[in-house]
């Protein structure tokens, strides 16, 4: 037991503490950080108020787009703006985050332009924003369909840029509807688009957002299915290695081959454990802070709901597909003498779980067809599509169980398997073991 | 030489691998304190032999017995063992490696540091402690390689051609490690096709040609069972005397000698005799035994 427990400390360490482990692990939250948070964090910071004068000698359209700048207003378009957008993942943060929210607004500094021609006007504003009393203005046109002009010494700042233009055109709209006689309120009325939300059934009768599920089952799928290939081939390497450097010789003179390997498949699980634990952790911080930046509860009430038994059964089911393929590549690197000649021998394992992968894009559209259910108890590729499954629509528990009753059978057959090729197969250099002499090897042993 | 005082007994041991049979029905006993000489050509059953007694295989029939016990998964623990080929992790540490060698012979860690210290110490590795194999010199990675036999202070060291590839001040080194092995009453056995160095080194030999035995004992006693009447001499004016004297069988030319083999009932003494009889200047007169290399050639060659 003390030489198993070294012999997975061992493997454990050389995958972990190797640069690739570490930048792989840190890459995925990283760059989720960095498509979600970054802007977040840099669009949370507000810029000053803008000063502005507007000029209105009609005194029409300046109340209306005041009021049109006023915070309240600002919330509520933002509001508004919120609603109107479908629901995206990846969309989510962007939309949370539209320019509304990120201009501190607007200060009116009162300036009386009565009596005094255009000019004057301009060149006294002019220098008034050039001695920094003011920061933009904004000259309302005597005529309807005149020119505004709007002057900023930040006409840098997009975000209010566009605010204020908003607000002009909301603000001549409005006066245009007003001489025809149409309230705010039966123009919105006309332009309001039909609604169509699309929301899927669970066997509860509740309602589950299906593109949020599409995108989440498919995330699932793809970290399982990339996870087990990674992991595959580092078993692959690593067997190949002790083969072709002969340690295997003074491993076998230490400790018995099964131990060996098992060990060697624990260690490397572990440690991809351990990578999927900080990815989900991180997943869970990253949600966590987005919570605190901006209000995210219309978006999660449409997301998926993921239980901690789910988060469970990912783990469990990763083991489950990690035990059975890591078991075959540790298989094809007893048989090769190089890493190369393992990479070709490599193909059929990946296909397997590519199949599998692809079968998980069944499970998503049905969920309860009896596809779904075979290929989710199917050894192979049980642990790519069960948790697809489990998430866009848990199974009976018994299906659960019988899933991971044939696949911890099959782990079994697959290490006995592997058990006996490796004992043979680690000490036999030179060549390349043939499909007769492993077929040999597995009755002999 | 009592039974029950060997460290390892071989008994009647077979390994086949399909119908090839590379052990058959193999006997010896290695005592204690002694440097026992494996030899054989190449493809004799040696590395097969030797991987039996470590446990890496198991014999088909037949007993391998370390300190009067079957071998099994603890006597593992008291066995160093150097294969012939052999390697090391490329990218790990030479201490990270050496701890799980350590470990795997279930050395605890405490102890492996302390052992590992020294070692590298008295190989003048320890700057390169912390380095990765790639990073060695070929010399480096086999005097690690050695460390990492003995770590576990094995009472039976078992080196598998371990000369070959190694450079001659690593040899000179590794001999004196073998010595201090037998002075504290360790057994080392070695397996080599290089006779000059088992001939230097070995109290014992065991010659093995296609999985059997062929000579086996001291090497005192093989030498002389195999004593021959063999005389060089070097004779100022007159080659050609000798292969005129009764009891010359053949004549070897050499460069500055000539190599006589006698009937192994003649007297060199009357063949000194006769020759100074007969005018010649004798500078050299001496009794040749026979090398490790004749007898190999002798045994292996004939039955080839």
């Amino acid at each position: 037991m003390r030489k198993f427990l070294a012999i997975v400390k061992h493997e454990y360490r050389k995958v972990v503490l190797k640069w690739s482990f570490l930048i792989g692990t840190l890459l995925f939250p990283l760059l989720g950080a960095g498509f979600a948070v970054v802007p977040a964090v840099i669009f949370s910071i507000k810029g000053e108020p803008v000063r502005i004068v507007i000029v209105d000698r009609e005194g029409k359209l300046g109340p209306r787009i005041r009021s049109n700048l006023s915070p309240e207003k600002i919330a509520e378009k933002q509001a508004e703006a919120l609603k109107n957008t479908s629901f995206e993942p990846t969309a989510a943060p962007k939309s949370a985050n539209s320019l509304e929210s990120v201009t501190a607004g607007f200060v009116f500094v009162p300036y009386d332009a009565k009596g005094k021609p255009d000019d004057e006007v301009r060149a006294e504003l002019n220098s008034m924003a050039a001695e920094k009393e003011i920061d933009a203005y904004l000259m309302v046109p005597s005529q309807m369909g005149g020119k505004f002009e709007f002057r900023s010494r930040k006409a840098g700042d997009f975000a209010a840029n566009a605010m204020l233009e908003d607000a002009v055109n909301d603000a001549v709209r409005s006066e245009k509807l007003t001489e025809a006689n149409i309230t705010e309120n039966t123009l919105r009325h006309i332009n309001e688009k039909a609604d169509i939300e699309t929301k899927a059934i669970d066997e509860h009768g509740r309602e589950k957002n299906s593109d949020a599920l599409l995108a989440a089952s498919f995330i699932i799928g793809l970290m399982i299915y990339l996870s087990l290939t990674i992991y595959g081939q580092v078993i692959l390497g690593a067997v190949v290695e002790e083969k072709e450097t002969r340690i295997a010789e003074i491993l076998f003179s230490s400790a018995r081959p099964f131990e060996l390997m098992l060990g060697k498949l624990v260690g490397v699980g572990l440690a991809g454990l351990t990578q999927l634990g900080i990815w989900i952790t991180s997943l869970a911080l990253l949600v966590g802070f987005l919570m605190l930046q901006v209000d995210l509860a219309p978006f999660l009430a449409g997301a998926p709901h993921i239980t901690p038994l789910m988060v469970f059964y990912f783990l469990l089911f990763f083991l489950l597909g990690y035990f059975l393929f890591a078991s075959i590549f540790a298989l094809i690197g007893s048989m090769v003498t190089t890493v190369q000649e393992g990479g070709q021998f490599a193909f059929p394992p990946i296909m397997l779980m590519l199949i599998g992968f692809y079968f998980s894009f069944a499970v998503i559209r049905d969920p309860s067809s009896p596809l779904s259910f075979w290929v989710s108890i199917a050894p192979f590729w049980a642990p790519i599509t069960m948790p697809v499954r489990i998430l866009a629509e848990t199974p009976p528990f018994w299906q659960i169980g019988l899933s991971i009753l044939i696949n911890a059978v099959a782990i079994c057959g697959m290490v006995w398997l592997c058990a006996r090729v490796y004992r043979v197969g680690m000490l036999m250099y030179g060549k390349r073991a043939t499909l007769p002499e492993v077929w040999k090897w597995i009755r002999e042993a | 030489m009592e039974q029950s005082e060997a460290t390892l007994r071989v008994d009647a041991v077979t390994k086949s691998f399909g119908d090839f049979c590379a052990v058959d029905g193999l006997s010896f006993n290695v005592r204690p304190g002694r440097i026992f000489g494996f030899l054989g050509p190449n493809g004799a059953g040696k590395t097969t032999t030797i991987r039996m007694i470590v446990g890496i295989t198991v014999p088909d029939t037949g007993t391998i017995e370390l300190f009067g016990r079957r071998i099994n998964g603890m006597t593992q623990d008291h066995i160093g063992y150097l294969p012939e080929e052999r390697g090391l992790y490329k990218k790990t540490k030479v201490v990270d490696q050496l701890r799980y060698f350590a470990a795997l012979k279930n050395v605890s860690r405490k102890e492996a540091d302390k052992r590992i210290d020294r070692w590298l110490d008295r190989m003048q590795l320890s700057e390169w402690k912390n380095k990765k194999t790639t990073d060695l010199s070929k010399g480096m990675q086999q005097k690690v390689q050695f460390i990492s036999t003995v770590l576990h202070d094995p009472d039976l060291l078992i080196l598998d051609e371990p000369f070959s590839g190694f450079d001659p001040v690593n040899v000179e080194f590794m001999i004196g490690v073998l010595s201090e092995f037998r002075e504290s009453n360790k057994t080392v056995i070695f397996s080599t096709h290089l006779m000059e160095t088992a001939e230097r080194l070995c109290h014992d030999i065991l010659l093995i040609n296609k999985g059997r035995k062929v000579v086996a004992g001291s090497l005192r006693e093989v030498k002389e069972s195999y004593g021959r009447n063999r005389i060089a001499i070097r004779v100022e004016g007159g080659s050609t005397l000798p292969a005129e004297f009764p009891g010359v069988v053949s004549v070897t030319e050499k460069a500055d000698e000539q190599i006589l083999d006698l009937k192994a009932d003649a007297d060199p003494q009357e063949l000194l005799k006769q020759l100074v009889a007969a005018g010649a200047k004798v500078t050299k007169f001496e009794y040749v035994e026979p090398t490790l290399n004749d007898i190999f050639i002798e045994q292996i060659g004939g039955t080839k």
